[in-house]
């Protein structure tokens, strides 16, 4: 067993584009459907944080198999340049856990240029928020453009910053042709079931 | 005379590209950050200088000519010995997770890059253009894998470096000057992304390093494994220490 047996989904994304909180939601509906998951968060900074990714998954996930990764300050390099640490720690995941089955692997917070190495991340989601404007997909970057799925999160917050998220859903679909776009609000939980069908299909059943 | 290929070997095993996970370990150098005992330029070259003499001459690269000379020699359980002796001199458990991961990940990328070179009209052709990709089917170096994965040795990295750079065709001293520098590399380049160094700063000092890396590399190089020895205590203390730091970006 390594890291070559199990299906690996990559979650990037900008600073506070809601990848944790996604994750988060993830967990418990991948959990009910009869998966066994891991988990791995790059550049978890402090103590604090660690405990609280620990915490979260208490309930529902064995604490071995809830990591963090430090990537030496170079979130884009440890997903992408020089994924080693990262498929090190899913290889210790699968040796603890042989029936394990998805490991999803949130990236530390990065630019729109960040993507996933194909042999880190099977399936590779970009996380964007409604709150950083909406002209977000319409630069262009790598990770809108090349992601499996886009997922826009924070739509509850498109009012109150004066994004129209009908130009962002147009601006999707211009860069991104066909391949799918999401748009989430995790706090309400809304489009996280479309998420879920889209690892399944892509990753699971595949 | 080295040969072409052998130095464009070393070019690659010290080029910051190599995906094995060094750009991940700052070596206790997080924590001296952390902790603001370096805050200059000139602080962090002393420091550096002092990581050559204290450990990475007298500890690492007496584990390395022991275990380039072992795989020289066909010697397998010298070179077990050598990886042995430099775990157990290796005192924040860190610093040899650090060294066992980028020595693991070294022989995994070896066995994973295993190919022929290929010519100009795309045909596999069989010479030695790249004894990197050599060193995959080598006998000694699979041997030493096999030790690793089943828990008879740990695989450090100045270890698994000494038998590629001799598989390689490189001597003892190139692979000890091939360790040093990319030790000190690393480390610059960690400081440097943690701290507020300037890069001409930082390059005066791996140009100020370079005779001390040469000191070292040609001082410990042929030293027998008896004489291995690690002082850099508070280095040790810094590495220790970050294992339980409130901010961390490094895995050591």
């Amino acid at each position: 067993m390594g890291y070559r047996d199990v299906a690996k989904v990559g979650l990037g994304g900008p600073v506070g584009s809601g990848k944790t909180a996604l994750v988060q939601r993830l967990v418990p509906r991948l959990d009910e459907a009869g998966y066994n998951v891991g988990v791995i968060a790059n550049d978890i900074m402090t103590q604090e944080d660690a405990d609280r990714l620990r915490e979260s998954f208490a309930d529902r996930l064995p604490a071995d198999l809830v990591a963090g990764v430090e990537t030496g300050a170079c979130p884009h390099t440890g997903i992408r340049e020089d994924p080693s640490m990262n498929l090190a720690k899913i290889d210790e995941f699968t040796e603890r856990h042989p029936e394990l089955d998805v490991v999803l692997i949130e990236s530390g917070g990065d630019n729109l240029a960040a993507t996933f190495n194909p042999e880190l991340a099977d399936y590779f989601m970009f996380v964007i928020s409604v709150a950083e404007g909406d002209d977000i997909p319409r630069k262009r970057g790598p990770g809108v453009t090349q992601a499996d799925l886009l997922v826009v999160n924070k739509t509850d917050l498109a009012p109150h910053v004066d994004v129209d998220l009908d130009v962002l859903r147009d601006d999707a679909k211009t860069v991104r042709g066909d391949d799918p776009t999401v748009f989430t609000n995790c706090k309400a939980e809304e489009g996280i079931d479309e998420v879920v069908d889209s690892i399944e299909r892509s990753v699971l059943f595949a | 005379m080295t040969s072409s290929a052998a130095l464009l070997t070393a070019m690659r095993l010290s080029d910051s590209m190599l995906p094995i996970g060094t750009y991940t370990a700052s070596y206790g150098v997080e924590q001296y950050l952390n902790e603001s005992e370096i805050e200059t330029a000139d602080e962090l070259g002393e420091l550096l200088a002092g990581y050559l003499r204290g450990v990475i001459g007298p500890a690492e690269i007496v584990a390395l000519g022991h275990a380039h000379r072992s795989a020289a020699a066909g010697d397998i359980e010298g070179i077990v010995a050598a990886d042995e002796r430099l775990g157990a001199a290796t005192l924040p458990a860190e610093f040899r997770d650090s060294s066992t991961k980028a020595g693991r990940k070294l022989l995994e990328l070896l066995a994973e890059t295993e190919g022929e070179p290929v010519d100009d009209t795309g045909e596999g052709v069989a010479t030695d253009a790249d004894p990197l990709a050599g060193a995959a089917g080598d006998g000694t170096v699979a041997e030493f894998a096999a030790a690793c994965e089943d828990g008879r040795a740990d695989g450090h990295y100045p270890v698994v470096l000494g038998i590629v750079c001799q598989r390689a065709g490189l001597s003892a001293r190139e692979a000890a000057l091939a360790n040093a520098y990319g030790s000190v590399s690393g480390l610059l380049a960690a400081a440097q992304r943690l701290g507020r160094f300037g890069h001409t700063a930082i390059q005066s000092q791996l140009s100020a390093l370079f005779p001390v890396i040469e000191e070292v590399s040609d001082r410990y190089h042929d030293a027998e494994l008896d004489a291995m020895c690690s002082f850099a205590p508070l280095a040790d203390v810094m590495g220790m220490a970050h294992e339980r730091a409130d901010r961390r970006l490094f895995m050591s």
